[in-house]
């Protein structure tokens, strides 16, 4: 059921994208082939791939195997922290969020307070040295602090 | 006799002090990602990538750290697999059914040594076949026109999509996703900016990096969320250290045929370590198991399917770097690696790039003595790390591979576009679309178009090009038989599994 749910948006999408090639054409054309060829090639084959999916009859009953006791709910939270990280990266600094995910990602695993509140001053302090200062890749301190 | 001068400079380029650092921190970190399970090569070289492109390695190092990560992942499977019966990556999963029932008889030590002696053998078989076969195969590719390489790529999808993962669809799904990823940004031949949507960031295309480590990195730490395992429970690694010549003697021939058999199936496209151990043993079992011992703690059932992993391994790189169409996930992986030091492999790269072709292939028997050293004396240091809680584990993956992606452009944009995509491989996986295929549809996507543009320029807009030659029509029957074969098997078992009434 849900393979075939996945496929009929898979499907939309196909459409959509297909759509938008449709739009590309080169101003200046000096070779048979266009820029939305071979998209819309790819639209093809993936528009019957996902018919096949949606409609294609099913011998063996398959579902997803079942998460874990409240699974759907930590791999949620577990995006959202992730999600976080990415868009606090810059904002408050690489040692700052390093320790707010690692708390958060630590606590999801089953980690103690304060097992995960020292892992992430470690994580956090310990990579910005070793990236930052050691091998010269630069990471930000944060844009927040600054103005 | 070119080739052994050629790989004479090969030594000379692998032991410069760098590049031999390089195979040393590869090949650690390699036994270290190889031994957690859920972690296996691809992950280990997606997020080493970045990091050895931010620190501006060249490309030459890039690649012997990425290559001894990969062999090293090939080592470092069977520790988990022997100590805790999971296989560390994909690689190692026969490994389990007999070394774990060693190390339950108190001889883990002796299938710890024995596996690294067998891989090592078979690693070792693995490189002198590239010396052997890898510039021939360049050589005779040099004749490939565009048509060629579009039959090419289209033959290395098919075998993906015949023997990864259980339904051929979704692994051809899954593939056209990359490569519909990789039509995103200006269009080199017409100046058109395709799926940008106005975006500034994705003029240049969605950064392979971003796409990496999104599917293999994020999507994995989100896996790993389900797994039951949780540290602890390791066997102690008691008893005996070491193996003895009997021993040897008794694996030796599996061994070496195994070695050779992996070898065969690595350079296949498609067909990677998995396949590879789990053919060879059931080769083994056929040939050699008369009291019906495999499968309760053979020593010949640890041997064989960890020397077959590793000289598939081997095998994975010469399509590669010969013809410049990966088999398998972790040498796409690597390709795309390679472009991003704007080399592109390919026939050309043996007489383009020597230092870097031979100094790999030198750095890969040097990497070998490296990881025996490594995993038979040390092997107690690797087993102790199985011992690290997720709870630290996950976070630190997850900066790393933040750190890796931030440092190739230092934008939040690529940071939740990797966080995006993530999400997406992460519910792909869930409904069972394999993930290599789709990072080599990436790694092609590009390629796949401009020879296929390219051909069609060359004929005028006639298709007929793509059937021009013997090697095209060869190249798509076989497209053909690989696609149509496996799916018949495989109707032929469901028939079978499931008596109609």
């Amino acid at each position: 059921m849900v393979d075939r749910v996945f496929a009929g948006v898979w499907l939309l999408l196909t459409l959509g994208f297909a759509a938008v090639a449709r739009t590309y054409e080169a101003q200046y054309s000096y070779e048979p082939i266009g820029p939305r060829a071979f998209p819309l090639l790819l639209a093809g084959i993936s528009a019957v791939c996902s018919l096949w999916l949606l409609l294609r009859p099913r011998r063996i009953a398959e579902t997803l195997p079942p998460l874990p006791d409240g699974g759907l709910v930590r791999a949620v939270l577990l995006m959202a922290a992730l999600v976080a990280y990415a868009f606090l990266f810059e904002v408050i600094g690489f040692p700052l969020a390093t320790v707010l995910v690692t708390v958060a990602i630590g606590r999801s695993f089953g980690g103690s307070w304060p097992h995960v509140a020292v892992a992430g001053l470690a994580l956090g302090i310990s990579l910005f040295l070793l990236f930052d200062r050691a091998l010269d890749v630069t990471l930000p301190l944060g844009s927040l602090w600054r103005s | 006799m070119d080739n052994l001068t050629s790989l004479w400079h090969g030594f000379a380029v692998a032991a410069t002090p760098i590049n031999l650092l390089m195979a040393l921190v590869g090949s650690f970190v390699g036994t270290v990602v190889g031994a957690l399970p859920g972690l296996g090569p691809i992950n280990g070289v997606a997020i080493l990538l970045p990091i050895a492109f931010a620190l501006k390695l060249p490309a030459t190092s890039a690649l012997i750290l990425l290559a001894a990560v990969y062999l090293g992942c090939e080592y470092g499977g069977r520790i988990s697999a022997i100590l805790i019966n999971i296989p560390g990556d994909a690689g190692a999963l026969m490994t389990t059914l007999d070394g774990y029932p060693m190390a339950k008889r108190g001889e883990a030590g002796v299938a710890l040594s024995i596996s690294a002696w067998s891989s090592f053998v078979a690693s070792v078989i693995g490189t002198i076949g590239m010396v052997l076969f890898a510039p021939a195969l360049a050589h005779w590719a040099l004749a490939f026109g565009p048509a060629e390489y579009f039959a090419l790529m289209v033959f290395a999808i098919a075998c993906l999509a015949g023997m990864v993962g259980e339904s051929p669809v979704k692994t051809l799904l899954a593939c056209v996703i990359g490569l519909a990823l990789a039509t995103v940004g200006i269009d080199a031949n017409s100046g058109v900016y395709r799926f940008t949507f106005g975006d500034v960031h994705l003029a240049d295309g969605i950064q392979f990096v971003v796409v990496v480590i999104g599917l293999f990195s994020v999507s994995e730490i989100l896996l790993m969320l389900e797994q039951t395992h949780t540290g602890g429970e390791v066997m102690k690694a008691s008893g005996r250290k070491w193996f003895n010549l009997q021993e040897a003697m008794y694996t030796w021939w599996g061994t070496i045929r195994s070695s050779l058999i992996g070898f065969v199936i690595g350079v296949l496209p498609g067909a990677g370590a998995s396949i590879a151990s789990a053919v060879t043993y059931m080769i083994e079992k056929n040939l050699t198991d008369t009291e019906g011992t495999f499968g309760k703690g053979d020593i010949r059932g640890v041997a064989a399917p960890e020397a077959a992993n590793n000289s598939a391994a081997n095998g994975a790189f010469i399509p590669m770097l010969t013809l410049g169409v990966p088999g398998s996930g972790t040498t796409a992986v690597m390709m795309g690696a390679l472009t991003l030091y704007n080399i592109t492999p390919g026939p050309m790269l043996f007489k383009e790039q020597p230092d870097l072709v031979w100094g790999l292939i030198a750095s890969m028997f040097i990497g070998n003595v490296m990881l025996l050293v490594m995993n038979i004396p040390m092997v107690g240091l690797f087993a102790r790390m199985l011992t690290v809680p997720n709870w630290f584990l996950v976070p630190a993956i997850a900066a790393i591979s933040f750190v890796g992606v931030y440092a190739i452009h230092a934008t939040t944009f690529d940071l939740v576009l990797m966080t995006g995509l993530g999400v997406f491989g992460y519910m792909l996986r869930k409904l069972d679309f394999p993930m290599a295929p789709l990072i080599l549809g990436f790694v092609l996507g590009d390629l796949m178009e401009q020879n296929l543009r390219r051909a069609l320029a060359i004929s005028n807009g006639d298709v007929h090009i793509l059937l021009g030659s013997g090697i095209t029509i060869g190249l798509w029957v076989a497209a053909a038989v690989m696609l149509v074969v496996p799916l018949l098997l495989r109707w032929k078992r469901n028939n079978k599994l499931i008596p109609t009434p």
